[in-house]
């Protein structure tokens, strides 16, 4: 890794964490801040919730009201769409644009004329993308963690939130290899924003609806969403090896085909 | 010459189907100044991008220093400065903040000074944001980037676009002073006068080969001036008899157009006596070159 080079690209991406970091939180913030006005009324949220068609509630993550009761419950089905949804967004935004950029933005003669190694290039900026979705991921954790210490009508599960809080770390880091390694497929120097974002609510869509139907439930193990389990309020929440494994063994093998390709890629400008 | 600084053997490149480059072979010595020209397609971007290891070659070998130029590249690079034909840098730095960028990936001691003294000459305001550089400006900060750390080798693609004749001139003499302390230029360009000006020997390539390889004086005595006439009468054979014509085309009655490469005075001495309404003697460009030596 070459430190000028990773300093330079983290100042490049500190404006655009910074508006992730605050928009992301202000979700949160804002959702969390209905808690306390939902538990008072409960009842008649619950009435309300009985007249939307299950199908609908499950496309929002709710499987079951009483999900909702609990602080990490009401947390964990927001956290799905502001933290794993936007958060992947983010990631294979950056990660798809990282080394790409260089290209369309014709900057890529000057980089790659440096007394650097491609590898060199790479491990940098891959570095680049694990702190910011790292630092993403702490922030808004932190700002969940805060607002269920400020809202909580009861104690809950810190290990079920660390849990809660990994799983989006990990599908964020894998839609980042995702991003990455499309990104060193692409010939042609364009940016590929579109359709990384297109990806993964392509990825959410399968996910959501093979919990909904039946009869496609198998399709929802074609998306990562799949493997991030945020049954938090189950006693028998776990981080599961298999899991682990998925997003780790995933994550690892794009990586490393990734950085093979650009080590062997010819770079226009 | 000395061991060659930069040794190409049977390059080439090959995107897909489409030719790049085909079987190049080149030595360059250490101190040279050594042109490579050639039209626009011709493969001479191709050829730099092989050697800065950008694009790999579908076959052959290059060596700069003795080194292999893909799996030696960064220490290649090291000695190495480099000035594309876009010079598009990052525009959200201003100008200082890209010099210094580029200053801390080589292991120099007075790089802030040497960036002080360039743009001192380039008349270039460091403090202005890149974004907002014109093309000329932007050139400059690219010839500042590539010798700030005083490289052994300065590879050069089409580096004069943009710049003012008065930059020019200041670049030219830059690198005439960096040659006489040891560096070794390889100066690509479409424009014969440059490389005229400053190489000692050139290259010539065309359809990702080279053609030719000669000295600078040996393409000078070559040179051809194309000449166009316009007779106060008719041409017959006595206008236009005279040592040195070529390629003659006679456009209209008494308007004639040639390539011309005897004695300019004998030219003008054998125009005095006849009538002539107009005359034009100007560089002919490459192309016109290319197609009056090779293609014939």
């Amino acid at each position: 890794m070459n430190r000028n080079l990773f300093l330079k690209e983290m100042r490049r991406n500190a404006f655009s964490l910074m508006i992730w970091m605050i928009v992301i939180t202000l979700l949160i913030v804002l959702t969390m801040s209905v808690y306390s006005t939902f538990m008072e009324n409960q009842s008649k949220v619950s009435g309300m919730l009985s007249l939307i068609p299950k199908g609908a509630l499950q496309f929002k993550g709710i499987s079951n009201f009483n999900d909702l009761l609990s602080v990490l419950g009401f947390y964990s089905v927001n956290n799905i769409i502001y933290m794993m949804v936007l958060g992947s967004i983010f990631a294979i935004v950056l990660s798809s644009n990282i080394l790409l950029k260089e290209e369309y933005d014709k900057t890529g003669e000057y980089l790659l004329t440096r007394p650097l190694t491609r590898g060199e290039i790479f491990m940098s900026k891959l570095a680049v993308i694990s702190l910011n979705v790292f630092l993403l991921n702490f922030v808004t954790s932190l700002a969940g963690f805060i607002c269920m210490e400020l809202v909580k009508k009861g104690p809950f599960s810190i290990r079920a939130f660390l849990i809660l809080s990994m799983y989006t770390f990990l599908l964020n880091i894998l839609f980042g290899a995702i991003g990455l390694f499309i990104s060193t497929l692409i010939k042609r120097a364009k940016p590929i924003t579109t359709f990384s974002i297109g990806l993964v609510l392509i990825f959410y869509f399968i996910n959501t609806v093979s919990k909904i139907t039946e009869s496609v439930s198998k399709i929802g193990y074609l998306s990562p969403f799949r493997f991030a389990n945020v049954d938090a309020i189950n006693p028998a929440y776990k981080l599961d090896f298999w899991h682990l494994a998925y997003f780790i063994g995933i994550a690892l093998l794009l990586t490393g085909l990734s950085c093979r390709i650009y080590s062997r890629k010819d770079i226009y400008t | 010459m000395s061991a060659p600084i930069i040794d190409i053997t049977d390059l080439s490149k090959f995107y897909g189907k489409a030719r790049g480059i085909e079987h190049i072979n080149l030595e360059i010595g250490e101190g040279e100044i050594f042109g490579f020209i050639g039209p626009n397609g011709a493969g001479k971007s191709t050829t730099i991008r092989l050697l800065m290891n950008m694009i790999f070659p579908t076959g052959g070998s290059a060596r700069i220093m003795g080194m292999d130029v893909i799996r030696d590249t960064k220490k290649i690079k090291s000695m190495v400065g480099y000035i594309p034909s876009d010079a598009n840098a990052y525009s959200s730095m201003d100008v200082h903040e890209f010099l210094s960028y580029c200053i801390r990936f080589y292991n120099v001691h007075d790089g802030e000074q040497r960036i002080s003294e360039l743009s001192e000459m380039f008349e270039l305001d460091l403090s202005r944001e890149i974004a907002d550089l014109s093309l000329g400006n932007r050139k400059k900060v690219s010839i500042i980037q590539s010798l700030v750390h005083s490289p052994r080798l300065l590879i050069l693609d089409e580096p004069t676009t943009g710049l003012d004749p008065l930059m020019q001139s200041v670049f030219f003499e830059l690198l005439r002073s960096e040659n006489k302390k040891g560096m070794t230029i390889f100066f690509s360009s479409h424009i014969l006068g440059e490389v005229q000006m400053l190489c000692k020997r050139v290259a010539i390539i065309k359809g990702g080969k080279i053609i030719q390889l000669e000295d600078i004086d040996n393409l000078r005595k070559k040179q051809l001036k194309k000449v166009r006439i316009e007779f106060g009468d008719r041409v017959n054979n006595e206008n236009i008899g005279i040592f040195g014509i070529e390629s003659i085309v006679i456009l209209s009655d008494n308007i004639i157009s040639f390539m011309y490469s005897g004695n300019i005075n004998e030219l003008t001495g054998f125009l005095a006596g006849r009538q002539i309404n107009n005359l034009m003697i100007e560089e002919p460009s490459l192309d016109e070159i290319f197609l009056h030596y090779y293609k014939n």
